[in-house]
């Protein structure tokens, strides 16, 4: 945030030839020019990415969604309101594959009021029914930025000091209906030290974007759909933890599934705990996951067993978020003209000839690769397939 | 594979890894058992040229997961020579033949590397290296989905052909591939050819492929023609080896003990089997009062 103040605004700079850089290629067409653009642009965004700052892996986040009249409005298409909730179906499901013990809960704001939808919770498909059932929802009224935030407060308050409070505000209105100073609670989320950050959907707004930086947040205006999008997507990945998250071990449960089958030991069907309330036969069988603390039943991970409190987890599930932990080394850019070699330059990972100038090499294990590996390795995979084919880096890796 | 549906041009890539493990391969040579490389193979040519006959669309590629590099057997990065690659002469498919020589040729270069090195290297190890085969793998996949032509489509799996050990120290690597295929939807089926691998059976699991650990040696090529040579949309129409159970609990960073109930570090998720006050890990150190309240506070939901 401190540089973007710095800077200005886009309209307060100089005047750019922006396609000036497009060169059309043998064929006139544009398109290879533009991909080399987008993947430069790419490239340049893994560069800036922040290492070796602790990051809150813990998240507990609340999604206020606008539902005021302004969310009617169709420049988004269909409706603001109907690509934020698909967009959001997206995001769900992204938060939960790159946090998977983090907890999410959603809130709606309407008629100068607030209201919560799904409580903190992490299963991803209740928050996506839950959002599926918001489409009906017609928008009415104006927002109350205050009480989703003080809502959103009041949950956030009781959770563990070792995990991050973050709140998203996803705002498309451009007034907002407070009973009181709204810049008081402002500063109580700083005092709860709850993150928040704002993406707009039409303009930008004063008083959201002294909350993100009073916060520590970030605060996005939309430009179109696929840039809603990237917003969205940068929510994603854990935000760097504050100075005020204590550390601490937490106790977790690694439940072992037991399978239908097993009649060697004559065990008997029960009911999960996750379907209890509902009233069907779901979730009535002898397979699923034994809490190891108290030994009530669950259907799926992760959870916390609602008998005892204890976090139930699996193995992978952890796993899944090392790579935020142990991100790969981004690699150097070298002219392809400088490597030595007695045949054509070939990517290691993939074995394509590299016919583009440029040639990217890790400097760990010294391999070459192509820019779409490259992007590839850091986007996606987060291993290099070089170092995790050669038996002396490994040592290095186990070690850390 | 449906020859009713022409709307749409689809094609299977199949990634085969075998693990070439000396160490392994010479164990088993030493005990005069039926099972030696060169059978294996064998098999995997057979099966191989079988993917590549069952549609004229499908597409192979195999790598070597070895003790301390991974390479690609086919296609293979250097050109052809002349010298070794001949037409055949006795009205044999080229690709055929092309897989089959290529696949001889990259082992021997992969074996004679192996053998200059042998009198000044340090002890080999008995475990492969298979996420690094894995991750090119992946690399290559999403190469050739790039490359495919519009109005086709290509579905992609890896068998994994594996006699060594699993490799601890690749676990990070190894996860980070299988949550990659995960959500490529790849699917990694595991054809295992000695002791159980709790790794493996993780990634089928996650990825929806099929683990079998093969019963009888000499039947290799039976149970690759019969388990993994259908493509996954045909599996369910068959009766094949049911689901094992996998084992999802966790090994602590301490004592490498698999454990039901662990303490988790907040800030790098290491887990540790009993309280500690400071992370090996992360060096951070915890507040010491801090997890049985914390936890009984939050079950404060409905």
């Amino acid at each position: 945030m401190a540089d973007d103040d710095d800077k200005g605004y886009r309209w307060e700079t100089e005047y750019e030839k922006t396609w000036e850089e497009l060169q059309e290629d043998e064929s006139g067409s544009l398109q290879a020019s533009v991909n080399d653009i987008l993947h430069r642009a790419k490239r340049r965004q893994l560069l800036e990415k922040v290492t070796n700052v602790r990051l809150g892996m813990m998240r507990h986040l609340f999604v206020v969604i606008d539902f005021s009249l302004a969310m009617a409005d169709q420049d988004l298409k269909p409706t603001r309101h109907l690509a934020t909730l698909k967009l959001l179906e997206y995001f769900v499901e992204e938060y939960f594959d790159q946090n998977p013990i983090s907890q999410l809960g959603i809130i709606i704001s309407l008629n100068k009021r607030a209201e919560k939808i799904t409580e903190l919770g992490g299963n991803p498909r209740r928050h996506i029914k839950a959002l599926q059932d918001l489409t009906s929802r017609a928008c009415q009224g104006e927002i109350s930025l205050q009480n989703s935030l003080e809502l959103a407060l009041s949950t956030l308050r009781h959770m563990p000091s070792h995990a991050s409070r973050e709140v998203l505000f996803l705002m498309g209105s451009l007034t907002t209906c407070d009973p009181g100073d709204v810049r008081e609670t402002v500063k109580s989320m700083v005092e709860a030290n709850v993150r928040c950050s704002v993406i707009g959907l039409s303009a930008e707004v004063r008083l959201c974007k002294t909350l993100a930086q009073h916060t520590g947040g970030s605060y996005g205006v939309i430009i179109d759909e696929s840039h809603f999008k990237d917003l969205l997507g940068q929510q994603v990945t854990p935000p760097p933890a504050s100075s005020q998250t204590e550390s601490s071990l937490i106790k977790m449960g690694f439940p072992h599934h037991a399978l239908v089958g097993d009649k060697d030991k004559e065990e008997k069907p029960s009911m999960c705990m996750c379907h209890l309330d509902s009233g069907t036969a779901q979730g009535f069988s002898t397979s699923g996951y034994f809490c190891p603390q108290c030994k009530s039943k669950y259907c799926e991970l992760p959870i916390e067993c609602r008998a005892c409190g204890l976090t139930l987890v699996s193995a992978p599930h952890l796993a899944r978020s090392y790579h935020h932990l142990f991100p790969p080394d981004s690699f150097r850019e070298l002219l392809t003209s400088d490597i030595i070699a007695d045949g054509p330059v070939c990517c290691y990972a993939c074995q394509v000839e590299i016919l583009d100038p440029h040639v990217y090499t890790c400097d760990k294990c010294e391999r070459h690769f192509c820019l779409d590996c490259d992007l590839f390795t850091h986007e996606v995979l987060h291993s290099c397939p070089g170092c995790a084919s050669s038996r002396s880096l490994q040592t290095v890796q186990a070690g850390l | 594979m449906d020859g009713i549906k022409t709307d749409k041009l689809e094609s299977s890539l199949l990634i085969v890894i075998l693990d070439t493990n000396p160490v392994w391969w010479g164990k088993k040579k030493i005990a005069q058992d039926p099972m030696t490389l060169s059978h294996c193979v064998d098999c995997l040519t057979v099966l191989a040229n079988s993917h590549l006959m069952v549609s004229h669309n499908n597409k192979l590629a195999v790598i070597a997961a070895h003790t301390d590099i991974s390479t690609f057997l086919y296609p293979s990065s250097q050109p052809a020579r002349p010298d070794i690659f001949k037409l055949p002469d006795d009205g044999q498919y080229e690709v055929f033949n092309s897989v089959e020589s290529q696949l001889r040729t990259q082992l021997k270069t992969l074996i004679e590397a192996d053998k200059a090195q042998v009198d000044y290297m340090e002890e080999q190890s008995s475990d492969s290296l298979l996420a690094g085969a894995m991750c090119m793998a992946l690399c290559y996949i999403h190469r050739l989905e790039k490359e495919c032509p519009i109005g086709e489509s290509l579905t992609a799996r890896i068998l994994i052909l594996k006699g060594s050990d699993d490799c601890p120290s690749q676990y990070m690597n190894f996860m980070n591939a299988v949550f990659t295929a995960q959500k490529q939807n790849v699917v990694i089926d595991a054809c295992i050819l000695d002791s159980e691998s709790g790794l493996l059976q993780q990634a089928c699991d996650i990825t929806g492929g099929t683990y079998l650990n093969i019963p009888q040696a000499q039947g290799l090529l039976q149970y690759l023609l019969w388990v993994f040579l259908p493509d996954p949309s045909s599996r369910s129409k068959m009766a094949l080896p049911p689901r094992a159970q996998v084992d999802y609990r966790a090994a602590c960073f301490c004592h490498r003990n698999l454990i039901e109930i662990g303490y988790v570090c907040s800030v790098c998720l290491s887990i540790y089997c009993s309280f500690s006050p400071i992370c090996s890990t992360c060096q951070t150190t915890f507040k010491i009062i801090g997890p049985q309240k914390l936890v009984k506070k939050k079950i404060k939901k409905p």
